[in-house]
């Protein structure tokens, strides 16, 4: 009977573990993929393995196993207390398993009589493992460690843990004493243990195998790497991803998430999406707004990936999963701020298409709502004024000065934007002085849908050349705000966003 | 003096030499900087397109300085511009104020106008002063010719920086003086060095900064010397990048204020990350053995 629930177990482990390995090979993110079959990739992967076996790299592996593998020196740097948390649940269960699961395959082999009524060892593991658990319940509802948020699959493991040291205690404890009891918890225990080993490659604790991957990987992998490899290595992170939040607690941007509500602005979450797109790539129209946004609204500052404890090239995948998600249409307005400087750095990486189409597709949406701008023949009826516009609530109290624009164009003859282009006009709709002469008129379509909002410098000679201390950059700024609350509003209404594509290929 | 270092996103990642030059030379001053781990962005990429959550972002770290009792010291200088915005409008609307603290109180955070924001700039001038900075400078640089290149903003607008005079700023030249080089007059000084356009414009962003990179080698310059991260990734990273699409050769490398300074103050070239800058500037210790001789 036993064995039988065994080999199902084994059979739904090994099963799981084909699958998930597959998939490294199988599945790709970014939106410059080369283009290979999984077998290329695996054949790649093993020459890649070759590679570093009969190399210096060798030994940087060897050493990344011993301080970050088996020390787990990572975290102990960062958290004493996860790494206390981590050690006490790592040393016990790894304990447990060879001296106890494995004890016929292992210890017996080496000491025939290798038996004890009442194991003080086993107790000794499986406390540890037990006050492992506890630190982990009390980090995340006692403590409350910020942004550790608990998923389903956190508790359920949790739990499973705890019975399975809890039953074998019980069962050590009873065996002198009361057979049916401990017939009882040796049910219970052994039961659990197979849940757990059946569970294993599907929930978070796969990363036993895939975080030691992921560091030794990321050590002796760089930009020069296969990029067939450096892919499956991308594919494999996911995997050795544990959520432990620690990325999205450094987070330069998380305050942001704090306002806005957007999860897929935290690296944890974003990852926690991913493991779950990557294998089908289906995205809705609100889905990939907000994965749009919230991987737009980064800076690039890097502390994702230096926290990181599995030694994860955040910094790469957030590059990748960005590229094919502006790639797959709809816009995000984000493009044409200071966020795209980063992209701007690396524009040699990219394709000439790739990298325009986005940011042109993101100066459309922005520019669609307000027609009248491109229509330069038309006549400006006297009448269009809008007078709701004029009184709109400023923001900021400064850009009421507006008001007090008597147009001697100093705005625009100081302007560098202006400066730039032999016909100003034609590359950038409105000048400064112009767009603060129909904000007067009430031409709400002007001022809005002018380009030189966004080719704005925000250098403020404008604003400091003003005779009449008109708030000119700080105007557009806010020009600017209302600008993409508008462009939201109209894609909404005119449904743009409803067809989001399959792929972003 | 002690300060908090705001070193905001991009130093750390694509300008290590900035923080490693500054915190040498600060050193040296006896000026000691504090790192709060929780410092995060400035606000200033979305003030774009979201005014209250840039005033959030910038807000919460001002509480954070205020919270530890110090007054910031930023590198950066559109961060610097960042939080004295968003510090300026708080004191302008209480009801701003108001709104933030409500947020801020979710971290037990509370901020009442009581940190000072100040420039690396603006600290080494006004809280050590150009004259003690010359005394320190035990190696002088002799004949070397410096275009410096304030930066948009510190300087303005001028009623919230509080920095210089916006129009005929002298801060960073009688800086640049008190190290022995000759801070050069040139007509584009005070102009924007194109960075924040760069991944929107490249063409608009990268023209702007050709400009100011001809003209301050057209001035006579020698090198020029920024003290802002982005004016520094301009000048050095993409001046590489667009001089290599052009086929050409970079006019005008870049070297970043405290490594100016720290040279003059007989600091070695290694600790003042001189090897971490993009173009190499290695040549501009030769004015310095000149003084020697």
């Amino acid at each position: 009977m036993y064995s039988i629930l065994l080999y199902i177990a084994l059979a739904v482990f090994g099963i799981g573990l084909i699958y998930k390995v597959s998939g490294w090979f199988r599945f790709s993110l970014g939106a410059h993929v080369p283009n290979m079959t999984a077998v290329a990739r695996l054949t790649a992967a093993c020459k890649g393995l070759l590679s570093v076996a009969f190399s210096p790299k060798l030994l940087t592996a060897l050493r990344v196993l011993l301080v970050d593998v088996l020390l787990q020196n990572h975290i102990r740097k960062q958290d004493t207390l996860r790494w206390v948390m981590h050690m006490l649940l790592y040393a016990g269960f790894t304990f447990l398993l060879f001296t106890h699961a494995l004890d016929k395959v292992i210890v017996t082999s080496l000491y025939e009589k290798y038996y004890l009524a009442l194991n003080p060892f086993l107790l000794i593991a499986g406390t540890m493992v037990i006050a492992g658990v506890a630190v982990a319940l009390c980090r995340r509802f006692i403590l409350k460690v910020s942004r550790l948020n608990t998923s389903a699959m956190d508790a359920y493991l949790l739990i499973l843990l705890a019975v399975i040291i809890l039953s074998g205690m019980a069962m050590e404890f009873t065996k002198l004493t009361s057979y049916t009891h401990y017939q009882t918890f040796w049910d219970i225990h052994l039961t659990a243990c197979l849940v757990g080993l059946a569970y294993l490659p599907f929930s978070k604790m796969f990363h036993i195998l895939t975080t030691p991957l992921s560091l030794v990987a990321n050590a002796v992998m760089d930009g020069r790497s296969d990029p067939a490899n450096i892919q499956t290595r991308q594919i494999m992170e996911l995997d050795a991803c544990m959520h432990c939040t620690n990325c999205s607690k450094r987070c330069s941007v998380a305050a942001a998430y704090d306002r806005l509500g957007n999860d897929k602005i935290l690296p944890s979450e974003r990852m926690a999406f991913l493991k779950e797109y990557v294998s089908h790539k289906r995205l809705g129209a609100r889905g990939l707004a907000t994965i749009q946004k919230g991987i737009y609204l980064c800076t690039n500052c890097d502390r994702c990936t230096v926290i990181c404890p599995a030694g994860i090239n955040l910094r790469d995948m957030w590059f990748n999963v960005r590229e094919e998600m502006i790639q797959r249409q709809p816009s995000v307005a984000l493009m044409l701020t200071p966020f795209s400087y980063y992209r701007g750095l690396k524009r040699p990486a990219l394709a000439p298409t790739q990298y325009n189409q986005p940011l042109q597709r993101a100066k459309e949406a922005l520019a669609a709502p307000f027609a009248q701008v491109a229509d330069t023949k038309a006549v400006i009826p006297l009448s269009a004024a809008n007078s709701q516009f004029k009184k709109a609530a400023p923001l900021v109290g400064r850009t009421g000065t507006y008001a007090f624009c008597f147009t001697c164009e100093n705005c625009s003859t100081v302007c560098p934007v202006v400066g730039a282009h032999d016909d100003p006009q034609q590359a950038l709709d409105l000048l400064p002085h112009q767009i603060i002469r129909s904000m007067n008129l009430g031409l709400k379509d002007l001022v809005l849908g002018s380009r030189m909002l966004w080719y704005c410098l925000t250098c403020y000679q404008c604003q400091e050349h003003c005779p009449q201390g008109v708030k000119v950059a700080d105007i557009f700024y806010e020009l600017k705000n209302l600008a993409v609350m508008e462009a939201a509003d109209f894609a909404g209404s005119k449904n743009l966003v409803g067809h989001a594509s399959k792929t972003g290929h | 003096m002690k300060f908090a270092l705001f070193l905001g996103c991009n130093i750390p990642v694509r300008v290590p030499q900035y923080e490693l030059a500054a915190r040498a030379v600060l050193g040296l001053l006896g000026i000691e900087v504090i790192d709060l781990a929780e410092f995060k962005c400035c606000g200033n990429p979305i003030r774009n397109t979201d005014y209250k959550t840039f005033l959030f972002m910038a807000a919460r770290n001002l509480a954070l300085a205020q919270k530890e009792g110090l007054d910031l010291l930023v590198l950066c200088k559109c961060c610097f511009g960042s939080l004295k915005k968003a510090a300026h409008a708080m004191n302008q609307s209480s009801a701003a104020l108001e709104e933030i603290n409500a947020q801020l109180a979710r971290e037990d955070l509370n901020y009442t106008g009581k940190v000072a924001v100040k420039h690396l700039l603006s600290v080494l001038y006004h809280d050590i002063g150009a004259k003690a900075l010359k005394e320190k400078a035990v190696k002088p640089f002799h004949g070397l010719k410096i275009a410096t290149h304030y930066g948009c903003h510190a300087l303005r607008p001028s009623d919230v920086t509080e920095f210089d005079n916006p129009v005929a700023p002298v801060i960073f030249d009688e800086l640049v003086a008190a190290t022995g080089a000759q801070s050069l007059d040139w007509p584009l000084k005070l102009e924007c060095c194109g960075a924040p356009l760069l991944g929107v414009n490249d063409e608009l962003s990268m023209s702007l900064t050709r400009k100011k990179i001809t003209d301050g080698q057209q001035a006579g310059a020698d090198y020029l010397c920024v003290a802002c991260p982005y004016c520094q990734m301009q000048f050095d990273q993409v001046q590489r990048t667009m001089s290599a699409s052009d086929h050409g050769q970079p006019l005008l490398h870049s070297i970043v204020f405290p490594q100016l300074l720290g040279l003059a103050m007989g600091i070695d070239a290694r600790s003042l990350g001189l090897h971490m800058n993009t173009l190499d500037i290695s040549n501009i210790e030769s004015f310095l053995k000149q003084e020697q001789k």
